[in-house]
């Protein structure tokens, strides 16, 4: 015969679970709150993800592509991962409140390097989808240049922002990247200071021509001498000023327009 | 059936050069090992033909784009000076439907090639002036024709061979044919009188010139007005070209070297 459960012994068992095994309880309902807010989380994310339009922006993206094979996709590998993320905390939480972890330090430290792990995944992950779109958008700019090797520079580009992303997730991992950095140190040295060197009288011609294109001290029409040389302006862009004289042009960078002075010829 | 395939062999016997007007990938290349040389004459090289022209405008009628293949076709030297050639192009379907034959040397050349390409001003400038021309004519027609002038090229001369009829809206402004604002700007255009001065970068300089050349020696169709006058005139005495829509008869004009070269109908696009 079965026992018969009374109000009483439920009250008891209810007591008894308050106060005497209060931890265990409280470990129960962090694990069970975890577990609905890790899955809350996944579906608020998706849904916000969706909502802005994330879908659109890493369609065709190898990295989506990529994990698009294995039956995943960009916003839900984000959004899963950071449910799954909550989740262990929750565990984790957990099995703190009922003492399991106080002795072994190695699982204690390894669960401390849990939020380590996960921000680096998501770095790398946005790193491998901004690198994908930097690649097609820098691709797509230079397609009005006929130049086989001009393919270079946007492989250049996902290569760099690969790199960045890696490099900060292995420092959010803790490894060591001082090496790395120093490499990434070298790198920028060459493409800025080096770039920049071999750009200057480019550079300087840019900061010369906005400034001609925005107050217009001349216009297409109008006669004038730059650097002895006179004629008609035909044209003015951001690095030279086409003048025109009897059937020859002169192409004149514009920061001789500056070192040197206009002279304008106003009609009589 | 014989007596049909006989219709078309008939059309393409003995010829010395086939164009291919927008072939797909497969017509493409199922001439392209043949002996005969093959010439694409498309907007874009999308099948990486090694003969290639490209074609500004889709052009709708069909003797305006056979016509602009065989020029630039001759003049990129692709084909020789009395040959009998082949045009595949397709004129209702998708694909390429219709064949017919050219002969070069009795062939008539209205110089439409040398408007876009061996002008002064960029062949992507004087498209993009050209489609805005069209789109005011057809915009223009839904309510009351208008007319306008646009003169390509050579911009640092026009201004000083023209006057300001007014101020001008473009001053300090960089608007280019082809930005996307200028698409928004048309229904404004036809208000404006006068002309458009656009530079060979397709940068609008000016609006509201009367243009000043001298109108001599100046050989344009009898009928048409005193804009294409000015459009004519403004071309011989300039390097530019001047892309007219005629307010009377709602046609889109283009004149270079003081002759006309091109026209279009709006409607068609």
């Amino acid at each position: 015969m079965l026992p018969q459960v009374t109000l009483r012994d439920v009250l008891r068992a209810v007591t008894e679970l308050l106060t005497d095994e209060f931890e265990l309880f409280l470990a129960v309902l962090v694990l069970i709150t975890g577990v609905f807010l890790g899955y809350g989380i996944t579906r608020l994310l998706r849904g916000l993800m969706e909502r802005i339009g994330v879908p659109d922006v890493v369609e065709g993206t190898p990295f989506e592509r990529g994990i698009n094979r294995v039956g995943l996709t960009t916003v839900g590998l984000v959004s899963r991962l950071s449910g799954l993320f909550v989740v262990a905390v929750a565990v984790v939480l957990a099995l703190r409140l009922v003492g399991l972890f106080t002795a072994e330090l190695f699982v204690a430290q390894l669960v401390d390097y849990l939020p380590n792990l996960f921000i680096a995944a998501l770095v790398l992950i946005v790193g491998l989808i901004l690198g994908d779109k930097a690649e097609l958008a820098t691709s797509e700019r230079l397609r009005s240049v006929k130049l086989p090797e001009v393919t270079l520079v946007p492989t250049l580009v996902k290569f760099s922002i690969f790199y960045v992303a890696f490099l900060v997730a292995l420092a959010q991992l803790g490894v060591m990247v001082a090496a790395l950095l120093v490499l990434l140190g070298a790198y920028s040295f060459g493409v800025f200071f080096l770039g920049g060197l071999a750009f200057k009288d480019m550079l300087s011609s840019a900061a010369a021509g906005v400034y001609l294109l925005l107050t217009e001290p001349y216009t297409i029409g109008d006669e004038v001498g730059i650097d002895g040389r006179r004629g008609i302006v035909q044209e003015i862009d951001v690095f030279v000023t086409r003048i025109e004289s009897d059937g020859e042009e002169h192409v004149v960078p514009n920061r001789h327009v500056f070192q040197e002075g206009i002279v304008r010829v106003r009609a009589e | 059936m014989s007596e049909l395939s006989d219709l078309l062999g008939d059309v393409v016997e003995g010829v010395d050069a086939l164009l291919l007007f927008s072939p797909s990938g497969s017509a493409y290349d199922r001439f392209a090992d043949a002996e005969l040389p093959v010439v694409v004459v498309a907007p874009e090289n999308t099948v990486d033909a090694t003969n290639f022209v490209e074609l500004p405008v889709e052009f709708p009628d069909l003797r305006e784009r056979i016509r602009f293949g065989v020029e630039g076709a001759i003049e990129q030297g692709l084909v020789e000076d009395d040959q009998q050639l082949a045009c595949a192009a397709k004129v209702f379907g998708d694909d390429i439907d219709s064949v017919t034959r050219v002969r070069t040397s009795g062939f008539e050349r209205s110089g439409v090639y040398n408007l876009f390409v061996n002008s002064r001003a960029e062949p992507g400038v004087i498209r993009d002036v050209l489609e805005v021309t069209i789109e005011l004519g057809k915009k223009g027609q839904k309510g009351k024709q208008v007319g306008a002038l646009f003169v390509v090229g050579d911009a640092g001369k026009v201004m000083n061979k023209s006057r300001p009829l007014s101020y001008n809206p473009f001053e300090k402004s960089h608007v280019h044919v082809g930005d996307p604002i200028v698409n928004v700007m048309l229904k404004e255009f036809s208000r404006l009188d006068g002309a458009f001065v656009i530079s060979d970068s397709g940068k609008i300089v000016s609006a509201y010139r009367y243009l000043e050349p001298s109108a001599e020696g100046v050989d344009i169709p009898k009928g048409l007005g005193a804009r294409h006058m000015a459009a004519g005139a403004i071309t011989r005495d300039t390097n530019a070209v001047a892309i007219v829509l005629s307010e009377s008869d709602g046609l889109v004009r283009a004149f270079q070297g003081g002759e006309l070269i091109l026209e279009l109908d709006p409607e068609d696009y």
